[in-house]
């Protein structure tokens, strides 16, 4: 609202405070480290997380439709598997691809499936696609090696440069755009926000929840196969475990991004940056040369620093907002019920001082 | 008049000037209430009196902005529900607060296990010691020893409240506070309870018992106290008085709200509605909460339910609107049948509803006004289909604005942060910018002021003399009457009662006539 002044607009956007904390990170790497910065680490470390990015994409939509899907990372590895395997039997280089996208999306249509029609708790749908998608991964690199071919174009995916801008950053980029737009602009965006504020009062007001939720996780999955793709691409070889532990980060990097579990808000840029944050970390604790056992407690440290930093925020924000709407009901008391209403507001300042 | 007179016991409990704000909303206005030893004493009123508010203050769960609660002359040391159970207020909620999984006794001795100790530390719970304690207070309500041992979720309704009222008397309560006991109970059932409660005053223990069924009360019930909005209307002697009378304390007129002349009432409802009929629901079914319902309603007629919390009003508009699924009945609109799958046929195929409860259903919170506005017919802001135009979101958000009268410094301020009035006038902008063939209003003025429920009267009056048809719930009898052409009296789920042409019966005066007829049929109509 226009009293309110523009650091804590810009603040309230989710994905913000932590665009912050990802910019004074990389500046304290570069700081230990000037290696950071170079365009050879630096489009090496982008190429890398890219995967990881759009993984935590997908999950962080099904979280803003207030669901949670934990099969990404497997889905992603098989995904990989897949599309090697079609390409060590001999696939053109667009049918693998449409054989890794599509088992993302299959995966993804049956957890909706389950979760949206068959009501059944997304947290179990998931965890029991998490493993299957990993035992069918491990199942297929016993059928056959997945590794050694050589298709004209696939490793250009993620090891060629577009005026100086690695290929997989500008599908990556595209892909975000495209999943930003649809959030805010397009009718199913706005019904899974409204689903996931209050999956009840949408439904009431008409919004058909199984649809949103089927999509929802539909997107998941279909990013989780793009993932795979381009990991397939930038590994050349995909071993038995593949993607698993990265539901994890996905997770995380959109929780830190901004992105509450409750469900119902946030964007693709939160995502992003959170994604981007915890592949930050890692690059800079390796060119520092910490030892990789730390990886995983120093990124869990960071994550439990990331939500109470992100909370944090939001309070300030919230008392803020709440001191002006009682200020602007106060001129507008006409009414003893609304003068009783900012009384009433006051006095739950009073106490938010106390504590 | 005070409970005092009636009884020869000096008061137990005692409520003082208890007052409580929720957002502005008045749920209790300075009210007195005084129990005496071994007394049953009802709390009567409709939705929104404030019984619900002061029996949670009472057992400790809310803070009263004002007043104090006395037990024995003194008031209550510390808040707080374990406090207030320490002193010996114990609380029987409406929704059973039972662990399905653990035993009887498990559940009975929850978070006050006696124990023993095993290594010298008190790790282990002492079953025979708990089961020696209750087990001949769990024979008095009909709990067998073997019972005791049983998880809680093989047993029926009836089976646990008892265990509820075990588990409540196990430690010795001066004062039982039951919500709403009988729900859920078949009538048989409900005897064996009055038989239970009975035998509790004979303990000396006071019951607080909060009622929607009047005649209930005769033949248990020493006193009852009646609120309506959030005051204490009177306290009598059940004996003395009779249904009808504690039926006119509940929902008496309010000539502050109401004015006095019945002819002015129905300044803009017309006499009469079209002759067409727009919807027609048949033998409507959902299990034991709707049974075997149909109604017409007309073109520009309003069609109002009335009947008491419980009686299955809302569960009859939320099967039309395909939210609950009915186990049989059909229903059709401009005569086409309805699929009745879901919510979102229903709003295709041109229902539209505004809800009950309005924080939990109605808004969505974190959204924009305008986006709450458009969110039921996405395409009227849409272009292709699916591409939202937020000028056309924010021109349509104020063109409801202007004819509505919401007051927002800005449709894209989040809703949450309005008044209730204002959210529901936003609710019922949702629904009219779905072109609704027929509107559902259930409860359109539940906590929203004085001011805001002119409104939303004069939106719902406006709505049918343009042609649209309604149906209306309303707790409030005389909002009911007001607004509708005709009112269908619903009670144990069945419709037992209709009154039409009203507008017609008010403008000649009747309304006072009307109005007990349907109070009449709701408090006692049918056999239930």
């Amino acid at each position: 609202m226009k009293s309110s002044s523009p650091l804590a607009r810009i603040m309230s956007v989710p994905g913000m405070p932590m665009t912050f904390v990802l910019i004074i990170t990389v500046v304290v790497f570069q700081m230990l480290n000037p290696v950071f910065l170079d365009a050879s680490t630096l489009g090496n470390y982008i190429t890398n997380g890219i995967p990881i990015i759009l993984i935590t994409l997908g999950v962080a939509i099904v979280i803003m439709g207030g669901g949670i899907d934990l099969s990404v990372g497997t889905v992603a590895g098989l995904s990989a598997g897949m599309t090697m395997f079609a390409f060590v039997n001999g696939a053109p280089l667009a049918v693998g691809i449409a054989v890794g996208c599509g088992t993302g999306l299959v995966f993804g249509l049956v957890n909706g499936f389950l979760v949206a029609y068959l009501r059944i708790n997304d947290f179990i749908v998931t965890l029991a696609t998490l493993n299957i998608a990993a035992g069918l991964l491990v199942v297929l690199t016993q059928v056959q090696p997945l590794q050694g071919v050589d298709v004209p174009g696939f490793p250009e995916l993620t090891k060629s440069d577009v005026f100086g801008i690695p290929t997989s950053l500008l599908i990556a980029g595209a892909v975000f755009l495209i999943a930003q737009i649809i959030l805010a602009k397009t009718v199913l965006g706005r019904r899974l926000y409204a689903v996931g504020i209050s999956s009840q009062a949408a439904n009431v007001a008409g919004v058909s929840v199984p649809h949103v939720r089927l999509m929802s996780f539909a997107a998941s999955g279909l990013l989780a196969g793009l993932a795979g793709v381009l990991l397939a691409s930038r590994l050349g070889a995909v071993q038995a475990f593949l993607g698993i532990g990265y539901e994890f980060i996905a997770i995380a990097g959109a929780v830190i991004g901004g992105i509450t579990l409750a469900g119902g808000s946030g964007n693709a840029w939160a995502a992003l940056v959170g994604g981007f944050f915890l592949v930050t970390l890692q690059q800079g604790l390796r060119l520092n040369n910490v030892d990789p056992v730390y990886f995983s407690i120093v990124t869990a440290l960071a994550i439990v620093f990331g939500v109470v930093f992100e909370r944090q925020v939001r309070r300030v924000i919230l008392r803020t907002a709440l001191q002006r709407t009682s200020a602007l009901s106060d001129q507008r008391a006409t009414t003893a019920a609304a003068s009783a209403r900012s009384a009433a507001a006051k006095s739950s300042e009073g106490n938010d001082d106390e504590k | 008049m005070r409970a005092n007179d009636s009884v020869s016991t000096p008061a137990v409990l005692e409520a003082r000037g208890i007052t409580k704000h929720f957002e502005g909303v008045t749920a209790l206005d300075d009210v007195e209430l005084s129990v005496g030893a071994g007394e049953i004493h009802a709390l009567l009123g409709g939705n929104g009196a404030g019984k619900s508010t002061l029996i949670s203050i009472i057992s400790g769960v809310t803070k009263p902005d004002r007043g104090t609660i006395h037990l024995n002359g003194s008031p209550l040391a510390s808040s707080g529900p374990f406090a207030a159970m320490a002193a010996g207020i114990s609380t029987i909620y409406q929704e059973l607060s039972l662990v399905p999984a653990l035993s009887a006794l498990d559940n009975i001795f929850l978070g006050r296990e006696i124990t023993k100790k095993t290594l010298g530390l008190p790790l282990t719970s002492d079953r025979r010691g708990m089961e020696q304690k209750v087990r001949d207070l769990a024979a008095d309500f009909g709990i067998t020893a073997s019972e005791l041992g049983t998880p809680v979720s093989e047993f029926g309704a009836l089976k646990k409240r008892a265990i509820e009222i075990v588990k409540a008397l196990a430690f010795n309560p001066q004062v039982l506070i039951l919500d709403e006991p009988t729900s859920g109970l078949e009538d048989a059932e409900r005897q064996v309870l009055f038989g239970y409660m009975r035998s509790l005053r004979e303990r000396g223990v006071s019951l607080v018992w909060v009622t929607h069924h009047l005649e209930e009360l005769f033949g248990l019930a020493d006193t009852a106290t009646v609120f309506k909005d959030g005051r204490r209307v009177d306290t009598v002697p059940v004996e003395s008085t009779s249904a009808a009378e504690l039926v006119n304390l509940m929902f008496g007129m309010d000539s502050e709200e109401f004015g006095g002349g019945d002819a002015s009432r129905v300044a803009h409802l017309s006499t009469s509605a079209g002759s067409r009929v727009v919807l027609r629901a048949r033998n409507l079914t959902r299990g034991t909460v709707v049974r075997d319902v149909s109604l017409d309603v007309r073109e520009g007629e309003i069609v109002g339910l009335a009947g008491l919390a419980g009686a299955g009003r809302t569960e009859v508009v939320r099967t039309l609107m395909g939210l609950d699924a009915l186990t049989s009945g059909t229903v059709e609109l401009d005569g086409r049948r309805l699929s009745l799958r879901s919510s979102t046929a229903a709003y295709r195929a041109g229902l539209a509803m505004v809800p009950e409860d309005r924080k939990q259903l109605g808004i969505l919170a974190d959204l924009s006004t305008a986006k709450n506005v458009s969110i039921s017919r996405l395409s009227t802001v849409a272009t292709a289909g699916f591409w939202i135009s937020a000028k056309k979101e924010r021109a349509l958000a104020e063109k409801f604005r202007t004819r509505l009268g919401i007051k927002t410094p800005d449709v894209d301020a989040r809703i949450g942060n309005l008044s209730g009035g204002n959210q529901q006038k936003v609710i019922v902008a949702r629904c009219l910018n779905t072109a609704p063939k027929l509107l559902i209003f259930d409860e359109p003025t539940q906590g929203i002021d004085v001011s805001a429920k002119v409104d939303v009267h004069t939106l719902v009056r406006d709505y049918a003399a343009n042609g649209g048809s309604a149906i209306l719930i309303a707790s409030e009898v005389e909002e009911l009457l007001e607004l509708s052409h005709r009112v269908l009296v619903l009670k144990n789920g069945r419709v037992v009662g209709e009154v039409d042409g009203i507008p017609a019966a008010i403008e000649a005066g009747e309304f006072a006539r009307i109005k007990s007829e349907v109070l009449n049929l709701s408090a006692a109509g049918g056999a239930s």
